[in-house]
C-alpha cells in the first residue's frame, strides 16, 4: 500500500468522528411489536438479537410474542393491551444496561425481560432492582441470579447451571464412569457449570481434568488431542451455541465418538438442528423439550410456534412464553402493577398447565425465585427412519425441579422498605 | 507422552495455520494493491460457505467447492464496483468504515436469508474419518483442507508471477502511479485483484463449514487471527503473509497444551512481540505501509 503526502494518514479527529457514529447507532429507536395508544402496559425485553446468542435470543422473543397476542386476545393486562418492546442487547453489557435503562426511564416500561448472557442479566438485575420494575430472567442460567446476586424483583424461568449439572451428573457416572475431561468454555456460565458438575463428581470419588477455553474458538483439535491422552470415560461439554456445534462436529470426524463417550449439561435445540445428522449423540439436559405426547396443551403450542415462524417449539421458545403468561396472570390476579406487590404474590406462584406445558407443577420458589420446573434428561440421536424428523432426543427421565435444584443457596431477598 | 502431545500439536497447528492461511492471502492482495483494510472478508466467507450449503443437494459437493466461491467473488466484483472503487485513493479509514458496516450488513443479511439458527454442513463421508486411530486428528477431510490450500498458494503465486497480469499486480502494489502511467487499466486490475481475494474467502468458507459451525458469526472467529498473521508475516509481502498464519497455527495449538485459555490471546502476544523488535513485520518490507 504505497500512498503520496498524507493520503494515508488516519487522522485523530476522524478516529474520533467515527467513534461517536458507531456510538450514536446504539441509541436507535427500539422495534415496537404493537403499538395501542398511550395506556397499554409495556414488557420491556432485552435479548442479543445479534452476535453468538442470536438464534436462541430469537426464539425467546418469537415465544414471548406467541404469548402477547393470547394476553391480548383475552383482554390483555388490567384490561389494557401489552406492548412488547423488543431491544438489542448486542451480548455487550454496558450496551444491555443502557437498553434497560432505556426502556425504564425513556419508554416507561412496566416490565423488563432478559437476557441471554447472564452477566448483562445480572447487570440489568442491578437497574430494575433500583428503580423497582419487576424482571423476568428468561434466559441467563448462571447460578448468580437466583443466588447470591438475588433481588427480590428478578424472577427466572430458564434453570440455574446448578438444576442442570446436579441431573446430569448422577446419570454421566453411572452409565460411563467417574474420570472425566471438560471442554468449558471461560466464562461465568462456564465456571458455573463446571463447579456444579465437578461437586457432585468429587463428592462420588471421581476425578477430572479440563480446558476452560475462549469463547468464539473455532479450532478444538488441541483440546480434544489433550482429552483423549487424558483417557477419560467420559468428554463433559458444557461449551454453548456455535461452540459447541464446532467441538462436536470435530469430535465425531476426529472418530473419537466411536472410542469416548460425550455428554453435558444443555444441548440446545438449536445447536443441534445445526449439527449434521450423524454428529447428533450424547447424554444431555433439556430445559423443555417439544416431543411430549402425554403432557396436555403441548401439542397447541407446538403447533402455534410451528405456525408462525415455520420452526420447533424450543425450550427458547418456552422461556419467553412462559416470562410473558406470568407477568399477565399474577397483574390480573392481583389488579395492579406495583413490583414489591406483585413479586410478593409470584413467590410461590404456580403456573397453569396451560403455560407450564411440563409433566410436573411447576412453581416460582419464594426463597430465590427461581422457576423449579422438570428437567428433561436424556439421549441426542440421529434422524429416526419413520420417525419425525424434528426428533433428535430421546428423553429417559424427567427430574423434578425441586430435587435437581436442591435447597435455596446463597440467596438473601431484601424488599425495599 | 508430552513431547507426542506437543509433536500432535505442533502438527496440527500446522493445518489450523493452513487456513488462516487461506483467509490471509485473500485479505492481503486486497491490502497491499488497493490499500483497502477488508472488515467484510469475514461476511464473504460466511456467504461462501451459505452459498455451498444451498447448492450441495442440486451439485454436490465437488462442484460446489468452486461455484460457490465464484459466486461470492461475482458478489465481490459487484461491491467493489458499486461501493468499495469510490474509495480508493481516499483515506483508509472510509474503506475501513464501509466495509466494517459491510461486515455487519452481511451477517445480518445471511441471518434473514438462512436463519439466525445454524445450518448442518457437512463433507462427503468418506472424507469425515481419521486416517489412523493414533493420528486421529489428522482426518482425510483436514488433509484435503491442506491440499486445497496447497493447491490455491501455488497457483496464486504462479499467477502473480508468470502471468502479465499478476506481474502487473505486484507491479501496482510497488508504485500504482507508474503503472498506470504506463497505460495500464488500473481499476480494471484492481476489480479482478479484488475479485480473486474474495474468492479465496468464498473459498475459505466453503472449507470452514466442512468443520466448523455454519452460522452467520463464523466469519468474526477467524478474521482476526487472519489480520494477526498478516502483521506478524510483514504487511505487504504475500510469503510473510504465509508464514505468519502457520506460525500462529502452531503457536495456539502448542499453547493449549498447557494454557488452554491462553490459545486465543497467545497469537496477540506473537503479535504484540513482532511489532516491538520488527515493526514491519517478520518478512515485510520497511516502509512499505504509511
Amino acid at each position: 500500500m504505497v500512498q503520496s503526502g498524507n493520503r494515508g494518514i488516519i487522522r485523530r479527529r476522524r478516529v474520533l468522528q467515527v467513534g461517536a457514529g458507531i456510538g450514536a447507532l446504539q441509541f436507535a429507536s427500539p422495534f415496537i411489536i404493537q403499538a395501542r395508544g398511550e395506556q397499554s402496559v409495556k414488557i420491556g425485553m432485552i435479548d442479543p438479537l445479534t452476535g453468538a446468542y442470536a438464534a436462541v435470543a430469537r426464539s425467546e422473543v418469537e415465544g414471548a410474542k406467541l404469548a402477547l397476542d393470547q394476553v391480548n386476545a383475552k383482554g390483555g393486562i388490567l384490561g389494557r393491551k401489552v406492548e412488547l418492546l423488543v431491544e438489542d442487547s448486542a451480548n455487550d453489557v454496558g450496551i444491555g444496561v443502557q437498553k434497560a435503562r432505556k426502556l425504564i426511564e425513556g419508554s416507561g416500561a412496566n416490565f423488563i425481560f432478559g437476557d441471554v448472557n447472564s452477566a448483562i442479566a445480572l447487570a440489568v438485575a442491578q437497574v430494575t432492582a433500583e428503580k423497582k420494575v419487576l424482571h423476568i430472567v428468561t434466559g441467563g442460567h448462571s447460578d448468580a441470579v437466583t443466588g447470591t446476586d438475588c433481588h427480590w424483583n428478578v424472577f427466572r424461568v430458564c434453570n440455574s447451571t446448578v438444576m442442570d449439572g446436579n441431573a446430569i451428573a448422577g446419570v454421566l457416572m453411572s452409565k460411563f464412569g467417574k474420570k472425566w475431561y471438560f471442554l468449558t468454555p471461560d466464562y461465568a456460565y462456564g465456571h458455573s457449570v463446571q463447579a456444579a458438575l465437578v461437586k457432585q463428581l468429587e463428592a462420588a470419588g471421581g476425578k477430572w481434568q479440563g480446558s476452560l477455553t475462549p469463547i468464539g474458538t473455532p479450532d478444538y483439535s488441541a483440546l480434544l488431542i489433550k482429552a483423549k491422552a487424558y483417557k477419560p470415560d467420559v468428554i463433559v461439554n458444557v461449551m454453548g451455541g456455535g461452540d459447541q456445534v464446532n467441538s462436536i462436529k470435530q469430535y465425531v470426524q476426529f472418530g473419537l465418538a466411536k472410542q469416548i463417550p460425550m455428554g453435558g449439561t444443555l444441548f440446545e435445540y438449536e445447536s443441534v438442528a445445526a449439527l449434521p445428522d450423524d454428529a447428533r449423540s450424547g447424554w444431555w439436559t433439556y430445559e423443555w423439550y417439544w416431543n411430549q405426547p402425554k403432557t396436555p396443551h403441548v401439542a397447541d403450542f407446538v403447533a402455534e410456534v410451528k405456525k408462525r415462524t415455520n420452526q420447533v417449539a424450543t425450550a427458547r421458545h418456552w422461556f419467553g412464553y412462559v416470562g410473558v403468561h406470568t407477568v399477565a396472570l399474577v397483574s390480573n390476579q392481583e389488579k395492579t402493577l406495583e413490583a414489591p406487590k406483585l413479586a410478593k404474590a409470584l413467590e410461590g406462584f404456580k403456573l397453569p398447565p396451560e403455560v407450564a406445558l411440563t409433566p410436573n407443577p411447576a412453581i416460582y420458589r419464594a426463597g430465590d425465585h427461581q422457576l423449579m420446573s422438570d428437567v428433561f434428561v436424556g439421549q441426542a440421536h440421529p434422524k429416526k427412519a419413520g420417525g419425525d424428523p424434528n426428533d433428535f432426543f430421546e428423553v429417559t427421565d424427567v427430574v423434578p425441579g425441586e430435587k435437581a435444584a436442591g435447597p435455596v443457596a446463597g440467596c438473601v431477598l431484601k424488599y425495599p422498605a | 507422552m508430552d513431547t507426542q502431545l506437543i509433536l500432535f500439536n505442533g502438527f496440527n497447528g500446522l493445518i489450523v495455520g493452513a487456513f488462516y492461511v487461506l483467509m490471509a492471502l485473500g485479505l492481503s492482495l486486497i491490502l497491499n494493491l488497493s490499500g483497502v483494510i477488508n472488515f467484510a472478508h469475514g461476511g464473504f466467507l460466511a456467504v461462501g460457505g451459505y452459498l455451498a450449503y444451498t447448492l450441495t443437494p442440486y451439485i454436490g459437493f465437488w462442484p460446489s467447492l468452486l461455484v460457490a466461491p465464484t459466486l461470492t467473488a461475482i458478489l465481490g466484483v459487484v461491491i467493489e464496483r458499486t461501493m468499495v472503487r469510490r474509495l480508493y485513493g481516499r483515506d483508509p479509514l472510509y474503506s475501513l468504515l464501509l466495509t466494517f458496516g459491510l461486515a455487519f450488513i452481511f451477517e445480518d443479511m445471511t441471518r434473514a436469508i438462512w436463519g439466525a439458527q445454524g445450518v448442518p454442513f457437512a463433507p462427503p463421508e468418506y472424507l469425515s474419518q481419521p486416517i489412523s486411530l493414533d493420528l486421529f486428528f489428522v482426518t482425510y477431510y483436514r488433509l484435503f483442507m491442506m491440499a486445497v490450500v496447497f493447491i490455491a498458494v501455488l497457483a496464486l503465486f504462479m499467477f502473480l508471477r508468470y502471468t502479465r497480469i499478476g506481474v502487473r499486480i505486484r507491479a501496482g502494489t510497488l508504485d500504482l502511479e507508474t503503472v498506470s502511467a504506463l497505460g495500464v487499466n488500473v481499476r480494471a486490475l484492481r476489480t479482478l485483484n479484488f475479485a480473486v481475494g474474495i474468492f479465496l474467502a468464498g473459498l475459505a468458507g466453503v472449507l470452514a463449514g466442512g468443520n466448523l459451525s455454519l452460522e452467520p458469526t463464523m466469519g468474526a472467529n477467524v478474521l482476526m487471527p487472519s489480520f494477526v498473521a498478516i502483521i506478524v508475516g510483514g504487511v505487504g509481502s504475500l510469503p510473510g503473509t504465509l508464514v505468519g498464519g502457520l506460525l500462529i497455527g502452531v503457536a495456539a495449538g502448542l499453547t493449549s497444551v498447557w494454557f488452554p485459555s491462553a490459545s486465543e490471546a497467545v497469537i496477540y502476544v506473537i503479535m504484540a512481540v513482532v511489532l516491538l523488535v520488527r515493526p514491519r513485520g517478520l518478512m515485510g518490507e520497511e516502509g512499505v505501509m504509511t
